[in-house]
């Protein structure tokens, strides 16, 4: 049962230490040591996981990606999708360099974990032996939180919080929308994935609207007093989509407490909305098999070291992304990716008998407003007292009131970090 | 807007109505620093009231922990067309009301 | 001439990767790395470049969109040894 996933990883192995470790890797080229003979199974393909596969691959160790989808897509950028300003497959992104990096990867879904045995079980074929586990499962979306909305509702209101089929969906229904519909967009409680993920998609989306259907209204049904950026979103929806969008915050009766999909109704405490296109994004917990694997709590969510990411709950057992509860640090893919290579040095250095050295963490996150207004917010991240939290004095936004040229340079940005990470991880 | 409610306008007699009300307060809970590094006071609703038809049927005790903008929803039955008055200080003396009629056919 | 010679260094000394790696440092690659266009590549800065830079953005006298924000969570000593390292290890073909 272990030879056949161990013999092609050696192999592989033998061949990337001869070729230069970090050849496959981006930025990182010279110095890189492959010094090391560890087996890590990562669970989940995204930007956590198959950044730390690839890392963990050039340090030299034997490295099995479980991921179930052949290709995935970016929640990065989706909005974009949503506007019509970039198609499905600029989105896409397949396995092949993750591959060339040395790492093995499983298209199969991993159903359990047993933490004595040291062993991921999986839906297509024998269990996969670990010396170190990594978890970046990514969310789960409650469909027991909403009443009325479940999976088939996600079929007539989609949440499209998890790219793909979701994605292309919505931007279906908004092509279909007639002009003077309203688009409603429901956002959940904290924590979630992407805080400022719902402003940035009603900005695009009311970016599309005004250019294809100008009498068209966004609603922003949110179950929150107060969101990310706020006043850097609110600044731009003034300048450029004056009276399209409206925000209503859980004080004024914001919070939707149950959908009707027959109806394409939205209800809240107070009121009823019935809507032309309904864009739910429901509560959200940590990915399935972080439950499964005993390493999530109550809330859904799984705790962990803030500095070395291994559960709080199982050892051996490392999560990260937006699975993990990191603290201060917002569910990100600057912050999985940042995250998974920490975590990949950490591995490799308890793989080796070493002690894993302190540190430190930075998120950046961009927004787009426009195609060319952007703005970012940003943090740098240490362990206090077993969380992570903000370093004072470091981080926040940019500023309001900024000139357009800075907004279009922002914007330029934007679309090189998205360039330059997802070659990062996924080669 | 300091509050949003929500009765049914009509029903019929007998029927349990749910009465929902969201109060725009801070609830400041005494506990946390202002900008200038000071105590900010604290300012909480202490107690609401519901009054149908003048008699009270529901009374509430609130305390710090409540978050801001409270939001409290309770039954009662309706028996005749009469006002059900929400009624509620805080404590930095403000008073405030609201009253809507339920009818009963 | 002065890539050549840190090269041939690198190339001999070796730093571990993985170990090596000062606080922060992991982060700045998603950003800082091929694809990211003019500014933000920096495989062909010197750490006395890419140090003075972060000491500019920290004291506020570098023009800056986010790095100002992000050189201020980071110690002298700290954001010396991730120029060092990024200098290190930075691919230049
Ligand atoms: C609209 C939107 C916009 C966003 N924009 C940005 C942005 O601009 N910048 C930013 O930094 N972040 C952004 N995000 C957030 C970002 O998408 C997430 O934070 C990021 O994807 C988290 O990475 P992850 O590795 O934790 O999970 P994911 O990227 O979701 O990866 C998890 C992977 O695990 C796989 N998986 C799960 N369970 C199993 C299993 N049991 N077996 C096999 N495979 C499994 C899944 O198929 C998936 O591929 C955005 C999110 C949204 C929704």
């Amino acid at each position: 049962m272990r030879g056949a996933s161990d013999t092609m990883p050696l192999t592989r192995r033998r061949m990337v230490s001869a070729g230069g470790a970090a050849l496959a890797l981006p930025f990182l080229g010279r110095g890189a040591q492959a010094r090391g003979s560890g087996r890590v199974v990562v669970v989940g393909g995204g930007f956590g996981g198959a950044t730390a596969a690839r890392f963990l691959a050039a340090f030299g160790h034997q490295v099995t990606l479980v991921e179930r989808q052949p290709t995935y897509w970016t929640c990065p950028f989706s909005n974009t999708v949503l506007a019509g300003l970039n198609r499905m497959e600029a989105i896409a992104f397949g396995y092949g360099g993750v591959r060339a990096a040395g790492v093995t990867v499983l298209q199969d879904d991993a159903q359990g974990i047993d933490p004595e045995r040291r062993e991921v079980r999986r839906a297509g074929g024998p269990a996969i032996p670990y010396d170190r586990l990594l978890l970046s499962p990514g969310i789960e979306l409650r469909y027991d939180a909403l009443p009325g909305y479940d999976q088939a509702a996600a079929e007539v209101m989609p949440h499209a919080w998890i790219a793909g089929a979701q994605t292309r969906l919505l931007r279906r229904q908004l092509e279909a929308m007639e002009d003077g519909g309203t688009v409603a967009i429901a956002v959940p409680d904290n924590p979630f994935r992407c805080p400022p993920g719902p402003y940035e998609r009603a900005s695009l989306i009311a970016h599309y609207l005004k250019a294809e259907k100008p009498s068209s209204k966004i609603l922003i049904l949110d179950a929150k007093d107060a969101f990310s950026k706020r006043p850097l979103f609110e600044e731009a929806w003034a300048a450029l989509y004056p009276d399209m969008i409206e925000w209503v915050p859980v004080s004024s009766g914001g919070k939707v407490v149950e959908v009707d999909p027959a109806t394409m109704t939205l209800r809240t405490d107070f009121a009823e909305h019935r809507v032309a296109v309904a864009n739910v994004i429901p509560p959200q917990r940590a990915g399935a098999i972080a439950e499964t694997a005993g390493v999530a709590d109550a809330t859904g969510w799984c705790p962990v070291d803030p500095e070395t990411f291994e559960s709080a709950l199982v050892p051996g057992i490392h999560v990260i992304g937006d699975a993990c509860l990191a603290g201060a640090m917002p569910k990100s893919a600057f912050a999985a990716n940042a995250q998974a290579k920490v975590v990949a040095g950490t591995i490799d250095a308890l793989l080796r008998g070493e002690a894993p050295g302190p540190a430190k963490l930075i998120n950046t996150c961009y927004s787009l407003a426009a195609p060319d207004h952007a703005f970012n917010v940003a943090g740098v991240y240490e362990a206090v007292d077993g969380a992570l939290a903000q370093i004072e004095g470091a981080g926040g936004t940019s500023p309001v009131g900024a000139p357009a040229d800075i907004r279009a340079r922002e914007a330029e940005y934007a679309r090189a970090w998205y360039a330059t990470i997802t070659g990062e991880v996924f080669g | 807007m300091v509050a949003m409610v929500n009765i049914p306008e009509t029903v019929t007699a007998g029927t349990v109505v749910e009465v929902k009300i969201l109060i725009s307060h801070p609830m400041e809970t005494g506990f946390r620093t202002g900008p200038d590094g000071t105590l900010v006071p604290r300012n909480i609703i202490p107690e609401f009231r519901c009054l149908y038809g003048g008699e009270e049927v529901f009374r509430a005790e609130i305390f710090p922990a409540v978050a801001a903008n409270p939001f409290l929803s309770f039954f009662l039955r309706a028996e005749q067309t009469a006002e059900v008055e929400l009624l509620w200080t805080d404590e930095a003396g403000q008073e405030h009301s609201e009253a809507r009629l339920l009818t009963v056919q | 001439m002065r890539i050549l010679a840190i090269a041939l260094l690198a190339g001999l000394a070796q730093p571990a990767l993985s170990q090596g790696a000062p606080p922060g440092a992991w982060s700045c690659t998603g950003c800082h790395g091929p694809h990211s266009g003019t500014t933000m590549d920096l495989r062909t800065r010197s750490a006395e470049d890419i140090d003075a830079a972060l000491a500019a953005f920290r004291a506020g006298t570098r023009p800056a969109t986010v790095m100002d924000r992000i050189a201020r969570g980071f110690t002298l000593d700290e954001s010396r040894a991730i120029a060092q390292w990024i200098a290190d290890h930075a691919r230049r073909e």
